[in-house]
């Protein structure tokens, strides 16, 4: 509830956004916006309570025990104490007393799939660094589904994921929001009607792989680089906008005028030549594609803040944001999200000022704390992450319940990738994405015994049920 | 006779430190009393104990009470029920040998197109200044093996064991094990292929016996020209001797039964390093007494020689009976919490003893100091750790450390920037003068 006010204007600009396209929806639709749609389904899982468990809702509550109702997928009904009477004729009820009951766990931050293992040149498709702007690659074409470390991240109770582009241009591309399940192909991990993330990438990384490469060389030469990118999407949109209207126009013009409908289509306007590239930014200056900007210190996130009100776009969230606690203030006033670690430090200059307790002031400035992996290791424990971060808050006197900090791994994670609609938390018609935990999600020796997605078991410890890639089969003997 | 004075300089240089230590110690008792003692021993766990530490070292357990010989002037702290454990040991790490990942500072662990092997000796390189000691420490860690690593050949070099106490100095035991590198990542020092890294590594052993043999006529230049300069020659002496440990790193479960088999004749003491299929060989290492350090947190199939890796490698070669001691391998990666890797470890199938003692009396064992370290007894060096909850919790931290009988502060540059901008409404002068 707390952040509720911050993503508001995110939300007017893509609805404005949503209200022009369907407009213009009768004028000549240009192009398709949705070429590798989702084909994510489901199977059918039976109707299902999860009954005796602690629940943490992901939006601040506990409820000690709690019960949930899943039906079709969904989140049907919810609440303390035990089953209502009215759902016991449900036909699969679990038993999750003694076990804790969170939402499934969302990273924003991960290259599974782009950077896929076995780790060799060959599976090495998150950085298109062959120019500094390459907002054209969209990550999905890198993503391999059968990445063994899919079913690790499950085991860590990871149901959606954000796989990102890697930070070695200043934009990098597309990301994709999947589902963290078994499929032959992408398109069916994709999450359904997720927005597309892009990229961005301050400091160190673009200036050091283009620095003899033509450029950025420098940090001044990263937001040159930025703002270029921008006026060109700007002069891009105005020109598509003017086509928009002249076929606005020439559509009513036709109706009018049916019996001159030659002439009128000898006039017909011509619509501009397309850009991928643009075509990516041009959606992040409608609000239709969220912002994730990579960015380690205070004084670029700052600087990245006046460059998106140069050219009128929200920055969804800064993802590393090591430095998020020196300006906490200025991301909760701005309604930026950060998406940090608990304890990354001084593995390069700009994570040199990382500390332990940048979560917590984060949290505690009201501004969006969410807690990211970016690493295949570190995805298989964010709940330890996360306790980390508590910890290391409580140590300096906040006062950080559980139920709170699940929040950083759900529900924030959720809005960052504005799917919070569907999923993020334990609430009626909500997608049914669940972990059951053997004990304390902040304990290091709780382990999810249940993952569902959507109502579907995916992991089952009780069963040994779990995914298999296909890259696994007859090489790994037991995969935990 | 070099050798002799050499080592009669050392026993001159260790007493006269020893003393310096002693004269800065010369401060009253101190009591912890009311601990849960995690003993390391016979003992187990003592519940409402009390431990008593003078001039450095642990002078007696009491599992009720106080000890009798406590001086009435101790300064006595009370732990109030929390764990007080020894100081934890991580088994493979390069702290005080690099600043800054990224290429930022140099690494000075690693070698580059250079002839080194087994002479290379990273102690040189040591920073006991370095502001990345405090910052293990305040995790637990109060003992390290800082290692090298292979960068120009299959034999990297000379580990040493260094302690993050900051006083009297950092180095404790110098060259203590030679480490070498054979997964698939070093074949590239051996013409690609790594059955050619396993038979230089036997020639410079048999290189090294060939010259303990025939020392004088070497240095009369009576001997065959050798590969091995006669620095790293020299290194390998204890080694070939069985006095000091060869590390061995590898992963792959084949490579460890051939170079196991390959290194039976020639009576080492080995350890093993990595062994991320370690597990697929267990009863192999059992038989051989071979111990193994991993990196608890590290499961993933990230190349081909480590398609077996699993988070429950440690609960299944402890449950064969073999010795296992923890690394978080560097100070910058996904694993670098020593006390979360052990967690991890115990989440998946390990006692909660021994994934402790794999980070503290195991490693003291593995590397020949466990008559000092790695436990809670007479006589041993007062590391100690009173805990603020469970030692192998994510949500834990020391909330007191002592190294070498002293109290050393948890303050860190990280907690001197969470100061700083601990209150952004704050007005006045702009935070630089925090």
């Amino acid at each position: 509830m707390i952040y509720s006010g911050i993503f508001e204007p995110l939300r007017v600009v893509t609805g404005l956004a949503l209200l022009l396209s369907s407009l213009l929806a009768f004028a000549a639709a240009p192009f398709d916006k949705n070429p590798f749609p989702s084909t994510y389904a489901p199977p059918d899982s039976p109707d299902t309570a999860i009954i005796g468990a602690t629940i943490l809702t992901g939006d601040g509550a506990q409820l000690a025990p709690g019960y949930v109702v899943i039906r079709g997928g969904r989140i049907t009904a919810m609440g303390e104490g035990s089953l209502p009477a009215a759902e016991k004729d449900i036909s699969r009820v679990i038993d999750g007393n003694g076990r804790w009951l969170t939402p499934g766990i969302i990273d924003v931050h991960s290259h599974l799939g782009n950077y896929a293992a076995p780790d060799y040149a060959a599976t090495s498709d998150g950085n298109e660094a062959t120019a500094p702007v390459t907002a054209q690659v969209w990550t999905e074409h890198s993503v391999w589904p059968q990445d063994p470390q899919f079913p690790l991240a499950l085991a860590g109770g990871v149901t959606t994921l954000q796989i990102l582009p890697g930070s070695a241009n200043l934009i990098g591309g597309r990301s994709v929001v999947l589902k963290n399940v078994s499929s032959r192909t992408v398109q069916g991990m994709k999450f359904p009607d997720a927005p597309y993330g892009l990229k961005m990438a301050c400091g160190e990384n673009p200036k050091r792989v283009y620095g003899e490469k033509g450029g950025p060389a420098t940090r001044m030469g990263n937001v040159a680089g930025y703002r270029a990118a921008w006026i060109k999407a700007a002069a891009y949109k105005e020109k598509w906008e003017k086509y928009d209207s002249e076929m606005i126009a020439f559509n009513a013009a036709k109706t009018k005028k049916s019996r001159k409908q030659d002439e009128a289509e000898a006039k017909a306007p011509t619509a501009p030549e397309r850009d991928l590239e643009m075509d990516t930014l041009r959606g992040v200056l409608d609000g239709e594609i969220l912002v994730h900007n990579h960015c380690y210190r205070a004084d670029e996130m700052a600087q990245m803040i006046d460059v998106s009100k140069e050219f009128g776009y929200q920055i969804t969230s800064f993802q590393h944001a090591v430095e998020s606690y020196k300006i906490a203030d200025l991301l909760a006033e701005n309604g930026i999200c950060s998406a940090m670690w608990a304890d990354w430090t001084r593995f390069k200059l700009e994570s040199f000022d990382g500390i332990d307790e940048n979560i917590a002031l984060v949290d505690r400035a009201k501004a969006c704390a969410i807690v990211h992996s970016d690493s295949p290791w570190g995805i298989q424990r964010l709940n330890q992450e996360a306790a980390k971060a508590m910890a290391a808050g409580k140590r300096m006197g906040m006062a950080i319940s559980g139920a709170h900090a699940m929040q950083w791994l759900t529900l924030n994670a959720a809005r960052s990738l504005g799917i919070d609609d569907q999923t993020g938390s334990v609430s009626v018609n909500k997608m049914a994405d669940l972990v059951l935990w053997s004990g304390d999600p902040f304990s290091v020796y709780s382990r999810p015994e249940k993952v569902m997605i959507d109502g579907v078991l995916l992991l089952d410890e009780a069963t040994g049920l779990k995914p298999v890639t296909d890259f696994e089969l007859g090489l790994r003997v037991k995969t935990l | 006779m070099m050798k002799r004075l050499q080592s009669r300089r050392v026993i001159i240089m260790t007493a006269l430190t020893s003393l310096l230590c002693s004269l800065s110690a010369l401060a009253a008792d101190t009591l912890i009393e009311n601990a849960r003692l995690v003993t390391g021993t016979s003992q187990g766990i003592l519940t409402g104990a009390s431990v008593l530490v003078r001039d450095g070292r642990i002078v007696s357990l009491a599992a009720q009470g106080r000890p009798t010989e406590t001086a009435t002037d101790a300064e006595v702290i009370d732990a109030a029920g929390a764990y007080v454990t020894a100081g934890f040991f991580d088994s493979s790490n390069v702290i005080g040998l690099l600043e800054m990942g990224g290429g930022i500072s140099n690494r000075d662990y690693v070698l580059r197109e250079t002839e080194m092997g087994a002479g290379f000796q990273v102690s040189l390189g040591l920073n006991r200044f370095s502001s990345l000691i405090p910052m293990m420490r305040v995790q637990g860690v109060t003992r390290a093996l800082v290692r090298p690593d292979a960068g120009s050949g299959n034999i990297a070099g000379q580990s040493a064991i260094v302690g993050l106490g900051g006083k009297p100095g950092m180095l404790m035991v110098d060259n203590n094990a030679v480490f070498v590198d054979l997964t698939e990542n070093a074949s590239k020092f051996s013409g690609g292929s790594r059955a050619k890294a396993i038979t230089d590594l036997l020639d410079a052993l048999d290189e090294a016996a060939l010259y303990s043999k025939h020392t004088a006529a070497y240095q009369a230049g009576n001997l065959r020209e050798l590969r091995q300069s006669e620095r790293d020659l020299k290194a390998l002496l204890p080694i070939i001797r069985g006095v000091k440990p060869l590390a061995v790193s590898m992963d792959r479960a084949a490579d460890i039964e051939t170079v196991l088999r390959q290194l039976d004749p020639y009576k080492l003491q080995i350890v093993l390093i990595g062994g991320r299929e370690a597990w697929q060989v267990a009863a192999m290492l059992a038989e051989r007494q071979v111990p193994v350090v991993i990196n608890p947190m590290d499961n993933l199939p990230s190349s081909f020689d480590q398609l077996g890796a699993r988070l429950d490698n440690a609960a299944l070669l402890v449950k064969a009976g073999v010795m296992v001691a923890f690394m978080t391998e560097d100070v910058f990666t996904e694993t670098r919490s020593l006390t979360q890797g052990a967690g991890v470890a115990v989440a998946h199938g390990l006692a909660w003893q021994d994934g402790l003692n794999a980070v503290t009396i195991n490693p003291a064992i593995i590397w020949g100091i466990d008559k000092q370290y790695g436990a809670l007894a007479p006589g041993r060096v007062a590391d100690l750790l009173v805990w603020d909850g469970d030692p192998l919790e994510v949500t834990s931290r020391p909330a007191k450390i002592m190294i070498d009988g002293e109290w050393v502060s948890i303050q860190t540059r990280q907690t001197l920037l969470r100061d700083r901008y601990s209150d952004l409404n704050r007005t006045g002068l702009p935070f630089g003068y925090q």
